[in-house]
């Protein structure tokens, strides 16, 4: 707060540098305020290094489960959907066994990808609170939506003749 | 001409001296001797307090700095606006499925109605724009994310990585999606 | 600043013959006389260190195209020599092999040397720093983390066994195409800046260059240490932040392809 104040003042005391500045030199404060609270798109923390500039970047344990089984299985469950997406359009619907098939590799893709989006997005060190409250919201949310499927599966319809009735409704 | 030599050397030696040490040597011995260069220069041990860790200066300076403008500046490309849409579009279908399924568990608590009849009947109820306009909107993620995904299980294979491969295969997934999203939507 | 640039104007207008010979560097060039002046606007990212307080700002520089060299750093220099000596940027051998002056120009990055200034005169040209890196001044990023990540892959060959006559060690000929395309990458930053991954995520993913630079040693037929560089990388952070998004290969100013090693170093690593 106190910087972004301090900030127009200094624009409007000084001598600005360019036109850019010398077209500001006139407007308000107020206004230079709400310019430059521009909103930040996941700023980072304040830039820190951790050791000298000699040593090298910490190397992160081994950890394939996270790492390369997982990016294999992530594959597997994608290339699994892919018959499984196109099968409906040819058959109208599912049988039951496939549906459940279906359903459980989407939850399985769905949570993938929503735990991609929470590493990518959430980093730790900026919020840690915010990072463990999201993995642990997805998780309950993953576990409702699979108890959800099943309830639908198994005394509802099905998914794709449910979408098929829907769609053609 | 000495004379010349004497007063350029004085100068010199008083342009030398750091504005701290001037400030030290004046306390201890006029400007004159620091000039004539008859001034032994003395400091206490206690006189420099700087104690800090030079490489301090370096941290503080680097908590200062701001961040270069990313996002907002980069140029649109296919590449990365179409990578930005597939997550888009995958958070979307997902969340889709996660609220509605989780809203399907509650139903019989909360005393929601989204069980299939009654799905069908809220759809059928709405006029026929509304319809292929709700369905087009539902689709069209769908479709995108699904070609992409294909794209994507391509690049992981190690082919189609080429720039020219992956412009045109991204122009041609953004033709294909909206194409079969709108046919879907007219089923 | 406006008197500066009037008075290099003016002498440059009314006598071209006369011009002082320090005003000549490589990056302007003599004006061709029956030309009119190409003027084209430069809007480039200031920050100044000394002080902090002041948010960054973007401005404007105005520049005779007819004077100036064909390249951006051309036009970078002569904004430097001739309208503001403040302007600071990193450069070095002008042809595109030391990766200094790696920025982001018109919303892409490149080496502003390897960059035509565009000819319309109408659209500006914006010029900011590498993407989401810290600045030290104006067009002037931090890499030390990007060359403590490079130093955390180990870039040189690892190997215990010598070779059976004592000699260095040889690679087949088709070994050795392996490494084209990779080995001469310059670190210049340019990919690993331009991708989003690497903007949310620069703490611990390493990012298109550091890993095309470790797939050059997972590639290389005389290294033996292809196990631990493996497990080295097999974490959640380390390679499998990139969704390839492929902004890397799309900006090379190399014209290299930092998103296919990617994609080999990830089906080493699966099988």
């Amino acid at each position: 707060m106190a910087s972004f104040a301090r900030s127009a003042l200094l624009r409007q005391t000084l001598a600005p540098r360019g036109t850019f500045l010398q077209k500001n030199v006139g407007v308000s404060q107020v206004v230079a305020f709400h310019a430059s609270a521009k909103k930040q798109i996941l700023p980072p923390l304040p830039q820190t290094i951790q050791g000298t500039m000699n040593d090298p970047a910490p190397i992160p344990e081994t950890h394939p489960s996270e790492g390369s089984y997982h990016w294999s299985f992530e594959r597997l469950v994608s290339v699994g959907l892919v018959p499984l997406t196109i099968a409906p359009f040819a058959a109208g619907s599912l049988n039951p066994v496939m549906d459940a098939i279906l359903c459980s590799l989407l939850v399985a893709h769905s949570h993938i990808g929503f735990q991609a989006a929470i590493v990518d997005y959430f980093p730790p060190a900026r919020v840690p609170k915010f990072r463990t409250f999201c993995n642990w919201l997805l998780r309950a949310f993953t576990l409702t939506t699979a108890v959800g499927l099943y309830e639908f599966e198994t005394n509802d319809v099905g998914v794709t003749e449910a979408l098929r009735r829907i769609w053609t409704a | 001409m000495f004379s010349q030599k004497v007063a350029q050397q004085s100068l010199r030696r008083l342009a030398v001296q750091q504005p701290l040490a001037m400030r030290s040597s004046i306390l201890g011995a006029s400007p004159v001797a620091v000039a004539l260069g008859k001034n032994i220069q003395t400091r206490q041990v206690t006189s420099s307090p700087n104690t800090e860790d030079p490489n301090q200066i370096l941290v503080k300076q680097r908590l200062a700095r701001p961040i270069a403008p990313h996002l907002s500046i980069y140029r649109p490309q296919i590449g990365w606006i179409g990578s930005s849409l597939h997550r888009i579009s995958g958070v979307a279908l997902s969340g889709a499925l996660y609220v509605w399924a989780t809203a399907y568990l509650a139903s019989p608590v909360l005393g929601l109605h989204v069980e299939s009849a009654s799905m069908v009947a809220a759809m059928a109820a709405l006029p026929v724009a509304a319809k292929i306009l709700l369905k087009t909107t539902l689709a069209l993620p769908f479709t995108y994310h699904s070609f992409n995904g294909l794209r994507h299980l391509m690049w992981d294979l190690g082919r189609g990585l080429s720039n020219p491969v992956i412009i045109k295969t991204g122009w041609t997934v953004i033709g294909l999606s909206v194409a079969s999203a709108v046919g879907l939507a007219l089923l | 600043m406006a008197s500066l640039r009037t008075t290099s104007r003016l002498i440059a207008a009314s006598r071209p013959m006369f011009r002082p010979a320090f005003a000549r560097t490589y990056a302007t060039v003599e004006p061709t006389p029956s030309k009119q002046p190409k003027m084209k606007t430069f809007k480039v990212y200031r920050w100044n260190p000394d002080q902090p307080s002041e948010k960054p700002t973007m401005q404007s520089y105005e520049l005779d195209l007819n004077k100036t060299g064909p390249m951006m750093l051309d036009a970078l220099i002569r904004i430097k020599n001739e309208l503001d000596p403040t302007l600071t940027f990193r450069r070095s051998c002008r042809e595109g092999i030391c990766g200094s002056c790696a920025m982001n120009i018109d919303g892409v990055n490149t080496l502003a040397c390897l960059c035509r200034i565009p000819t319309e005169t109408k659209a500006e040209s914006r010029i900011y720093p590498l993407p989401h890196t810290y600045v030290v001044k104006d067009l002037v990023p931090d890499l030390t983390h990007f060359y403590k990540q490079y130093k955390s892959i180990k870039p040189y060959l690892q190997r215990d066994t010598p070779t059976e006559d004592g000699l260095e060690f040889r690679q087949s000929p088709e070994d050795r195409k392996k490494l084209d395309g990779l080995y001469e990458c310059i670190l210049c930053a340019c990919c690993s800046t331009s991708c989003p991954s690497y903007w949310w995520n620069s703490e611990e993913y390493l990012g298109p260059a550091i890993l095309l630079q470790s797939f050059r040693w997972l590639a290389d037929s005389r290294d033996e240490k292809t196990l631990e560089r493996k497990a080295a990388l097999d974490n959640s952070m380390s390679v499998y932040r990139c969704h390839t998004i492929l902004n890397c290969t799309r900006t090379c100013p190399k014209g290299l392809n930092p998103g296919r090693a990617i994609a080999e170093i990830k089906k080493m690593l699966a099988v």
